[in-house]
Parts: C-alpha cells; sequence; structure tokens
C-alpha cells in the first residue's frame, strides 16, 4: 500500500513493525527512495480516535480518525491529512482535467474547445451557496474539453474542463 | 404559563417557536430554556436529528426539499406555532429575520414578534432609504453619493457617469444586500461592466432584488459596529462596539470587543450616533449599527442590521449582558432596566467563526462527517455550536460550524488564549478553517492591532499558511494508526466486523499482535 498527502504528488511506503499493541515505522521511502525520519510509533490510547505518537523522544497525544481513504492526524495543535492508495493505483489518469470543487450550477463559460490558455485565466464561473466561485486554469495549455455548458448542474468532482499541453 | 420575571410584564409569553437552525437556534433554545420559557424547534427533513431539535422541547417538521419550503417558508413557521401554542417567535439571523413581511404577519397572528417592527426592518433594510435617514437625522455617511441601478433597465451608460461622479475605486452594492452578497469593488473603469452583472446576478438570486448601487470605497478603513438594546418606553442604549475588521470578501472572520482603534471618545461618539439611527426608525429590540472607521478617526454609518447578530457573544462577555434574555424582556414590554451609565466594559472578548471550508481551495465549502469534534473548554472559553460529532456537514446550509469566543483581562491575553482553544479545538473528517483562523490571530498585523477591512484580501497568502507539516512522520503516524486498526474502534461496546474475514473482530488483535 502506498501513502500520499493532499496536494501533493510523492508517493511513500512505510515498513511497520509490531510489538504489544505499538506500532512502529522502522523505514520509509517516498518515490522508491528511502527518507530518513526520527523513529516514530503510535500506541492506541485505549479511547476512541485518541493515540500516543512517539517521535524521536517525545510523546505527545495525537487525535486520529478514518474517513474513506484518508487518515485524518491531529497533532501539535494542526490537523492533517494522510490519504491511502492501494498497491499501483494512480491518481488521476487526467492531469489537468478541472474538477468541480463542490456541487452547484454552471454560470458562465469562458473556456471553448480549441483555445490556447494562460495559467490563472478564467474558464468557468460556478454558482454554490448563491456565491459565484471562479474556476482558473491551474497551468497554460490548450483546452481539449468543455463538459459542461451554461445553466448546467455539476455534482462535486465532475470534471469540468480539461487542459492539455 | 409565562415565567415568573415576566409577572409585570404588559405583553407576557410563555412558549418562544425558534424560526431558525444551527448554532443560534441552540443558543435562543439554551436562553428560552433559562427564562423559563417553552421553546419549539422547527426543521427541514435533513435536520431531523440535529442538535437543536435535541433540545427543544417541542419540534415541527417543515416539510420539503428546498429552503423556500422549510426555514424561509413564515406561513408554514406561522402554523408551527399556532399548533404548537407557541405564543412567540424568534427568528435568529439570516433566513426570515430582516423580512417585514414576515415580521408583520407574525404580529398579525397574534404572536409576539421578538425583533424590531416591520416598519424598522424596512427602512434599515432598504440601504438607499437607510442612508437618507442618516443623512436627515445627521448620522455621518460615507461621502460619495447613492445611485441605484434598476435590474433590467438599460443602466450602463447611468452607471458610468455615476462612477465618474463618485470616484474609484468604488463598491458595487446589493440595495437589499449582507454577507458580502451582491458586493463587488471596482478598481478601474474597465471592470466596472463585469463586477456590475455579476453583482446584480448574485443579489437577485441572494435576494431576490437585483438593485444595487455605488459607493465611494474608502480605504484602510475598520469596521467598527454598535450594539444598540431599545424598549418599548423610549428606553435606548449601546453597549459599546464590536470590531469586525478581519474580514475575507466582506464576510467577518474574527471579531472582538473592545476595538484595538476605538479611543474613549470615538466610543462615546460613534455610541451616540448609533443611537440616534436606532431612534429615528423607532427601533425596540436588540440591534447593531455598523460604521466604517476611517484612519483619521472620522466613521461613517454602513447599514443597520435588525436582528441579532453572529457575533453578539464578545459583547456579552465584556458586558455581562445576555443580549438574547433582553430581546425576550424587550419583546413582553418590560423596560430595558439599565443606563448607559451602567453598560460597563470588561475585559477583552475575541470570536473566531469556524467554518466547514478549505483555506487551500480558495475557502470552498467542505463536506464529510465529522468524525471527530472535540471543541476546547476551559476558564474563559466559550463555544457557541449547532453542530455534534457524527454530524454530517453539507452544502445545504451555511458552512459556519461554531463561534469559539474567549473572554480574558486584555488583548493580548485573549488573542494568546484564543489561538491556544483553537490549537486544542479537534475536528476530524472535515477541513476547517481552524488553521487559518490560528495564523490570522497570531499575524504581527493583528497582534498589533492596526488592520483593517482589507487585510486579509491584500495579505499574500503564504504569511497566512501554517508551518509545513514533516509530511513523513505523518505518513507513519497514519500507517501505523490504520496497522493498529484504529478506524475500527470507533464502534462502541463492540467489535466491528472485520473487512476481510467478515468475522466479529480480529481474532489476532484480541491476542495483542497482529502478524504482518
Amino acid at each position: 500500500m502506498e501513502w500520499s498527502v493532499p496536494d501533493e504528488p510523492e508517493r511513500y511506503k512505510a515498513s511497520l513493525q509490531e510489538a504489544e499493541g505499538t506500532v512502529s515505522v522502522t523505514s520509509l521511502t517516498r518515490d522508491g527512495v528511502e527518507v530518513h525520519i526520527h523513529e516514530t510509533s503510535v500506541e492506541a490510547e485505549g479511547r476512541p480516535g485518541r493515540a500516543m505518537v512517539k517521535v524521536g523522544r517525545t510523546t505527545k497525544l495525537a487525535h486520529i480518525a478514518r474517513s474513506g481513504d484518508t487518515w485524518w492526524v491531529h497533532i501539535d495543535g494542526r490537523a492533517h491529512e494522510v490519504v491511502f492508495h492501494e498497491q499501483g493505483s494512480r491518481t488521476s489518469a487526467s492531469e489537468g482535467s478541472l474538477k468541480a470543487p463542490m456541487p452547484g450550477t454552471v454560470l458562465q463559460v469562458m473556456a471553448k474547445e480549441g483555445q490556447r490558455v494562460r495559467e490563472g485565466q478564467h474558464l468557468m464561473t460556478l454558482e454554490a451557496m448563491k456565491m459565484e466561485h471562479k474556476i482558473l486554469a491551474p497551468k497554460p495549455g490548450g483546452i481539449t474539453k468543455v463538459h459542461f455548458s451554461e445553466g448546467d448542474r455539476v455534482d462535486m468532482g465532475s470534471s469540468l474542463v480539461e487542459i492539455g499541453d | 404559563m409565562s415565567p415568573e420575571w415576566m409577572s409585570d410584564s404588559p405583553r407576557p409569553f410563555s412558549k418562544v417557536l425558534v424560526a431558525n437552525r444551527g448554532e443560534i437556534a441552540v443558543r435562543v433554545i439554551q436562553a428560552s430554556k433559562e427564562a423559563g420559557l417553552s421553546c419549539v424547534a422547527v426543521f427541514s427533513e435533513s435536520d431531523s436529528s440535529s442538535l437543536h431539535v435535541e433540545l427543544a422541547d417541542e419540534s415541527v417538521l417543515l416539510e420539503g426539499g428546498t429552503l423556500e419550503m422549510t426555514y424561509l417558508n413564515g406561513n408554514a413557521i406561522i402554523e408551527a406555532a399556532r399548533s404548537t401554542g407557541a405564543d412567540a417567535i424568534h427568528p435568529g439571523y439570516g433566513f426570515l429575520s430582516e423580512r417585514a413581511d414576515f415580521a408583520r404577519a407574525v404580529e398579525s397572528a397574534g404572536i409576539r414578534w421578538i425583533g424590531p417592527s416591520a416598519h424598522a426592518i424596512e427602512t434599515m433594510g432598504d440601504k438607499i432609504s437607510a442612508r437618507s435617514l442618516m443623512i436627515e437625522s445627521g448620522v455621518p455617511v460615507i461621502p460619495g453619493g447613492q445611485i441605484p441601478v434598476e435590474e433590467g433597465a438599460d443602466h450602463l451608460g447611468a452607471l458610468a457617469s455615476a462612477a465618474a461622479k463618485v470616484g474609484y475605486p468604488l463598491l458595487i452594492k446589493a440595495s437589499a444586500g449582507g454577507g458580502g452578497k451582491g458586493m463587488r469593488s471596482v478598481s478601474v473603469p474597465k471592470n466596472l461592466r463585469g463586477e456590475f452583472e455579476a453583482a446584480a446576478r448574485e443579489a437577485s438570486a441572494a435576494f431576490g432584488d437585483g438593485t444595487v448601487y455605488i459607493e465611494r470605497l474608502l480605504n484602510r478603513a475598520r469596521h467598527v459596529e454598535i450594539q444598540v438594546l431599545c424598549d418599548s418606553h423610549g428606553g435606548a442604549v449601546h453597549l459599546n462596539e464590536r470590531d469586525c475588521s478581519l474580514q475575507r470578501r466582506y464576510q467577518k472572520v474574527i471579531e472582538e470587543a473592545p476595538s484595538p482603534a476605538v479611543t474613549p471618545g470615538i466610543r462615546e461618539a460613534m455610541g451616540v450616533a448609533a443611537v440616534t439611527a436606532a431612534r429615528s426608525v423607532g427601533y425596540v429590540g436588540a440591534g447593531t449599527v455598523e460604521f466604517l472607521l476611517a484612519s483619521n478617526g472620522e466613521f461613517y454609518f454602513l447599514e443597520m442590521n435588525t436582528r441579532i447578530q453572529v457575533e453578539h457573544p464578545v459583547t456579552e462577555m465584556t458586558t455581562g449582558i445576555d443580549i438574547v434574555q433582553k430581546q425576550f424582556e424587550v419583546a413582553a414590554g418590560l423596560p430595558l432596566g439599565i443606563s448607559q451609565q451602567e453598560v460597563s466594559q470588561n475585559g477583552h472578548s475575541i470570536e473566531a467563526r469556524v467554518y466547514a471550508e478549505d483555506p487551500s481551495r480558495g475557502f470552498l465549502p467542505s463536506i464529510g462527517e465529522l468524525v471527530v469534534w472535540r471543541p476546547p473548554s476551559g476558564p474563559g472559553i466559550r463555544v457557541d455550536s449547532g453542530v455534534r460529532e457524527g454530524d454530517s456537514v453539507t452544502i445545504e446550509f451555511d458552512p459556519m460550524l461554531a463561534k469559539l469566543i474567549v473572554h480574558a483581562p486584555d488583548r493580548q491575553s485573549a488573542i494568546r488564549r484564543l489561538d491556544n482553544a483553537l490549537s486544542s479545538f479537534v475536528v476530524l473528517g472535515v477541513r476547517t478553517n481552524i488553521d487559518f483562523l490560528r495564523n490570522a490571530l497570531t499575524h504581527d498585523s493583528f497582534q498589533s492591532g492596526s488592520i483593517d477591512t482589507d487585510f486579509l484580501d491584500s495579505t499574500d497568502p503564504s504569511e497566512l499558511r501554517g508551518p509545513d507539516p514533516d509530511r513523513p512522520t505523518l505518513v507513519a503516524v497514519a500507517a501505523s494508526a490504520q496497522r493498529l486498526g484504529m478506524d475500527r474502534q470507533h464502534i462502541a461496546g463492540t467489535e466491528a466486523v472485520d473487512d476481510h474475514t467478515g468475522h466479529q473482530g480480529d481474532p489476532f488483535r484480541t491476542l495483542g499482535r497482529t502478524f504482518p
């Protein structure tokens, strides 16, 4: 199995060792290359969602929970997400496809198929929660596909526009 | 039967229907119970197991799949009051709270309306009429001028010449607006048309009225507002100011009392102006007069909110006055019972709005299940919330999850207390703005009290980002937690069914170890 953190392309693998209700990481790789970390171990604290995390020589309480493939870790006063992937799975076949960040209605479509766009160019406007949200090009390139037109309802995660090189 | 404290009331009531949901419904329901009043909740299908329903003495389902059929359905809400024998309605904020026709319908159904008169709502709700009234009453308004623009009319020529007269940068605002909807700033003439159209569309979608107007945009100004309380005997006091300058796209993020920019002289002058504004519409109840405070100490009327506000707790913490209880007393026809001299100012209070939104994705609302929800507690910490662990966050409603309010002897200790409370506010399963709140709160400009309303929108986002997490360590923690089976613990009392074997529990785990 592999791990990643949101918005970062790197894939991690961890070798685990277990003893007496404690799991420690003995070695970690990032994109196949070994990374050195302080020895990290996790011991269930007894109450649901709580664990004692030992990093190097310091032990801290962390709150840990899972929803779907995401593990949520609250430690040192901040919450983080770590995503779990079955071995070999790929993030998404279509790099450069723009997904609807939330369900809503398409208000305006500026992008046209075949058009060249610069990074940050306004491609589409979505309306959700009675507010307008601009969909901007994440990279320069040519528009290969526009999936919706004005007035369409979109679900969260629907691909809106695809940008090729 | 109405409670003991209402025995001298000319218009007593005994059962309050709360026409709202979320944290404000919870706040009003708790206040009703403390006041010895019975309370009725209303709810939509998707709210059937929400906290406000659980806390109320009775509840009534509002049938239908849209807000118009449920929380915005005045007739159904009045019918719910009739069927449960509720003799008063508290609207909270948002929804029907500033609909004059609803206030009127409630009163004509013989039910006490816990809010100002329909006339006051109407006059202050229309920004153009409010502005004219303020000019008449001698309350300072923003320089420039208001130019009403009717939706649908051929307005672009008129708009451009009006804009040239007002000057750039300018602000386009929805006449019926609030909460940043239908509000756009325009810095150069070439953006006027596009921003105008967007503002008019947002205004029609949000308020059913696309009328907008333009106003000079004051730079480097702070948003400072005064809480007022007025009774039906001519009594009116103000409860000092709140500073809500930390805003994102005109939506308040962090509010505090007192304002670091308000001197005793400004406070007194602004307080007098706010009471004058309230009296000019014969205001009765709790309301807020919002001002822009320029860097030279001059201030200008922005608008009056004719309802309880989201940020009312910071005033409660510093004055010791329960504003919802005061709303009940005034609605029962009782006098305020406090003079201006008796309004005190004790310490410093700050409120942070915790939203289900993702700062790394342009603050889009986030959804999911609140798998873990552990609000902080301790001396000087108050959490007003309408959710609990296990609740689902959907995009159906406003994404505000809770308000975290702290009270401390001075501003610096209040900031430290809030930062510490935010750091122990554990929310897992839904992305929130908690980190962002901490980063904004501890930013030098906020700490020094020198921000203006543009601060969040004009600051480089990298300055509001927290420290980079140690990703490999997080991966190590998550991988270890997965191996420990921490995702299967939350089913209390029973062992979850093992994903792979389909058996109850994991035989290896009961032995205290698992094979690789």
